[in-house]
This record gives C-alpha cells, structure tokens and sequence, in this order.
C-alpha cells in the first residue's frame, strides 16, 4: 500500500475532478427527477381517466427494470434509431427516467396515506379538486414522503457510478484509472472514494433529519 | 371536477413534450463533432475529408492506454500507435483525436459512427470478425511467464513438478498452464493484485497470464522479468467500420512501413521493453 504516492497532488485533483462529474451529473438527476417524478406521482394518484392508466403502466415498467440496463438502452439502442446523445446526457437521462418512476410512487403511497375524507371535507367546504390536491392533501402528505425521498436521492447519487459502463468520467472511473496505475494505490484510493461518497450522502442524511424535526 | 382533469391531460402533454425537448437538445450536443461517414464517399476519402481520424483507446490499461492524471492526455503503446498510424495517412500525427473506450462499448461506438477505429488491446477473433474488420496484428499478446530477474526458469519447459505457478482464479490462463504443462503446481489467487504480491512474497515462482499485463507488472517492480515466449495466441488488431476496406488496407499499409523504417520497434520498447 502507497498512500503517500497514491494521494499525490495530481491524484487528488484527478478525483476531485471526477467527483464533480459525479455531483454535477446527481444534482441535474435529482432536480429533474423530482419535478418529472412529482407530476407523474400526482397524475397515477389523481385516477383520471386513460391518463392514469397510461402514467401508472410507464412506471410499473420502468421501475421494474434494472438501472444499469435503462444507461444501456438509452446508449447503445437509442442511436440505432438515430437519437444520439453524448455520456454525459445518457446517464442523466438514463437516471431521469428511472429514479422518476421511483419517486413518483413514494409521492403516490405519500398521497395515498392521507385519509380520503379529508378530500371529501375539502371538496365539500367548496375546494375544487386541485385546491384540495395542492392545500389539503400534499402538506399532509409530504411529512410522509420526506424519509423515502431523500433515501432516494441518496441512491441516486451512488448509481452514478453505474455509468461508468458507459465510460462516464465520474468519481468511480477516475478511481479505476488511478487504480490502473499501480495495484499499490487499490486500497488507499478506495478508501479516500468511499469516505467522498459518505461525506455528501451523510451531509444530506442530517438535512433530511432537520427536515423531518421541522415538519412535526 | 370536469374543469381539473383537463388541466391534468394538459400537465401531462406538458411532460411529454419536455421529455421530447430534451431528447433534441442532448442530441444537438453532440453533432459537431461526429465521425460518421457521408453517403457515397468511401471511409478513407471521409476521414481525409474531416483531415481527422478519431480513435477509441482504453484510458485504464496500463503501457496500453492510460490517463494520466497530471496533465490528462492518454498515454500508451495504444496510442503512439494510433498517432504514427494517423501520420502516415493524414500525413500530421496531431491530426487525431481520442475517446475513451471499454470492451462493452468500443463496437457500439464504432458502428453509430463515434469513432473511426479501435486500437484497444482488442483481440482478433472470429466471432468479433462477424461484426467488424480488423488490421493485420499490431501487437502477438498471448500468455507468457512472470519471474523474478536471475530465476532458473526461462521458458514453459523449464516448468517442472516441483514449480509452483501462480495464476488468477477462474481465467483462462489457470486453465491454459494446467494443459501445456501438466505437471506444475497451481496456486491461484483473486485478482492480479494479490497473484503479483504472492510472487513478490516468494509464495510461487513464476506467474502466468497475459503478457500484455505481465508487461505492467514488470514496469511497477524492475525485479521481476517476462521470460520465453508467448504459449497462447492472442493477436490485437485494429477494428474498423465493417466494409471501410480502403481504410483497413490503408491501416494494413501503414503497420507495414512503420515496422520497416523502424518506427514500430522504437514505439514498442518505449512501452514493452523491460
């Protein structure tokens, strides 16, 4: 083991560099999945004709395949039919479209655990649908969705490192490449990868906690 | 109630309609700079027409294809090899560009056009044949020995009953010592980090895999020597689009005279010379 060779100046720039990649490439993942995975959520919840039959089928299919086969897909098959993206927007699309589904069913059992008859007292004290949606039902169930969100979130950020199939620059592969150097950097750099990875997912773990303090 | 669902069909237009906008947008990315092919021209004239050749390298092989960390450019015997190639087509070696490989990826990306060739410590084989057109060979890979400088062992033959040969768990290689030679004793290992550090330990006496990786090891400790020749066949080549037959003779004749003005032989001791 060489940690004093392995954690050289340019080593850690190196990793410092992929470790944005992997932030960046999470925070874009995060945003988008949460406003695609918070609609979808509302319109499978909501039981609208058609709509919620079709959003409902999406997710089933989407949740039930594995992550490292949607990067595949939107990789390698995608450009069969002439849709080509770079890495970088393969593996937030791929992460997109799956931690969507993922969310949107924690927003939905959150909407589900509030009691029906809090929407019929809204609708019958002259709330139209979406008034009770957006004043009644979320607040209460948001309290609930909270601890699975952010869990989620969590995840997301560590499956970026799934794209490294594709040869995604991140954290993970900036790692590899450094391993390749000498199999005396192995363990040193592992080490220094995992504690990256804990630091930010703890750091969102105790936000959640103040979260969860604040809305009880 | 009536009112609110149609606002919710119209939500949901809205997110199909983002999904879609974001389907161009990545896509515009990334057409600057393509290396597809136009109609009509053959690979060669296109790639003169782009005054460019890209090719896919690994960027975690060591000696091969390797990012260094300090200045970011990938180095390796892959490499040179791609920038003398370019040179003698192109006619200026900076006329290259690299993107990063994997064995999963380099023939996807080769056939959607992202690259022009694979030098990729890419094995020639017949099933990969099926899908695209390989070089003559550029480098004779194949399983070789590991020892340490001043070992009684020279070559396979040398490899008797009281031999204890190191090989990594589930490989090929395990498989290949045991058939050419039957005697030895095999101690296999996990990874190749730990088969290398048991030779180191003086645990075995000779260690056998590839030799292209051997070649690495033996760059990391100045003790330890490749000796004899390669006992498997495993010749890399260069991959290139299926019927760019121009290019792959274009390919073919530059291997060709870079063996003969000596070129070849300066790249490969830079790398491979231990």
């Amino acid at each position: 083991m060489d940690f004093i060779g392995a954690y050289s100046p340019d080593n850690l720039m190196f990793l410092v560099d992929g470790f944005w990649i992997t932030l960046k490439v999470a925070a874009i993942s995060i945003v988008l999945s949460f406003i695609i995975g918070g609609i979808l959520g509302i319109l499978r919840y909501a039981d609208i004709p058609v709509v919620s039959k079709i959003v409902a089928g999406m997710i089933e299919v989407i949740r039930n395949l594995p992550l490292l086969l949607i990067i595949f897909f939107v990789y390698f098959a995608l450009p069969e039919i002439g849709i080509k993206f770079s890495i970088e927007a393969s593996a937030i699309i791929a992460l997109t479209v799956f931690e969507s589904a993922m969310l949107a069913e924690i927003i939905r059992s959150g909407l589900n655990s509030v009691p029906k008859g809090q929407i019929e007292a809204g609708r019958s004290s002259g709330l139209s649908y979406i008034q009770t949606l957006w004043h009644i039902v979320l607040p209460q169930g948001i309290k609930k969705m909270v601890p699975p969100i952010v869990s989620q979130f969590i995840s997301l950020l560590k499956d970026t490192s799934l794209a490294t199939v594709i040869a995604l620059p991140d954290l993970m592969h900036n790692a590899q490449v450094l391993n390749a150097q000498s199999i005396n950097y192995i363990v040193p750099i592992f080490i220094l990868v995992a504690l990256m990875y804990f630091v930010v997912n703890y750091i969102l773990s105790i936000v959640t906690r103040r979260l969860e303090l604040k809305a009880s | 109630m009536f009112k609110s669902k149609k606002l919710f069909t119209f939500m949901f237009l809205l997110i199909l309609s983002v999904f879609a906008l974001a389907a161009c947008g990545g896509s515009d990315e990334d057409s600057g700079d393509d290396a597809s092919s136009s109609e009509g021209k053959s690979t060669l004239e296109t790639l003169k027409a782009n005054d460019k050749i890209v090719w896919g390298v690994k960027n975690d092989t060591k000696l091969f294809g390797l990012k260094n960390p300090s200045n970011g450019e990938i180095e390796g015997f892959d490499v040179d090899m791609a920038k003398a190639i370019t040179e003698i087509i192109l006619g200026d070696a900076s006329k290259v560009e690299f993107k990063e490989v994997t064995s999963k990826t380099r023939i996807p990306m080769l056939n959607n056009g992202e690259i022009d060739a694979i030098i990729a410590t890419m094995t020639i084989t017949e099933e990969r044949k099926q899908e695209v057109d390989f070089s003559d060979v550029y480098f004779e890979a194949g399983q070789s020995l590991l020892v340490e400088k001043g070992s009684d062992i020279q070559s396979i033959d040398d490899i008797t009953a009281d031999t204890k040969v190191i090989a990594v768990k589930g490989s090929t290689s395990a498989i290949n010592i045991r058939e050419k030679a039957p005697d030895a004793q095999v101690l296999e290992f996990e990874n190749y980090a730990e088969a290398f550090t048991a030779l180191k330990a003086g645990q075995g006496d000779t260690l056998t895999t590839d030799n292209a990786i051997l070649y690495g090891m033996a760059s990391e400790d100045s003790n330890f020597e490749l000796v004899g020749d390669i006992f498997t066949d495993e010749p890399y080549g260069i991959a290139m689009k299926k019927g760019s037959d121009d290019f792959v003779q274009a390919v073919n004749d530059a291997l060709a005279e870079l063996k003969e003005n000596g070129k070849y032989d300066e790249i490969y001791s830079k790398w491979l010379n231990f």
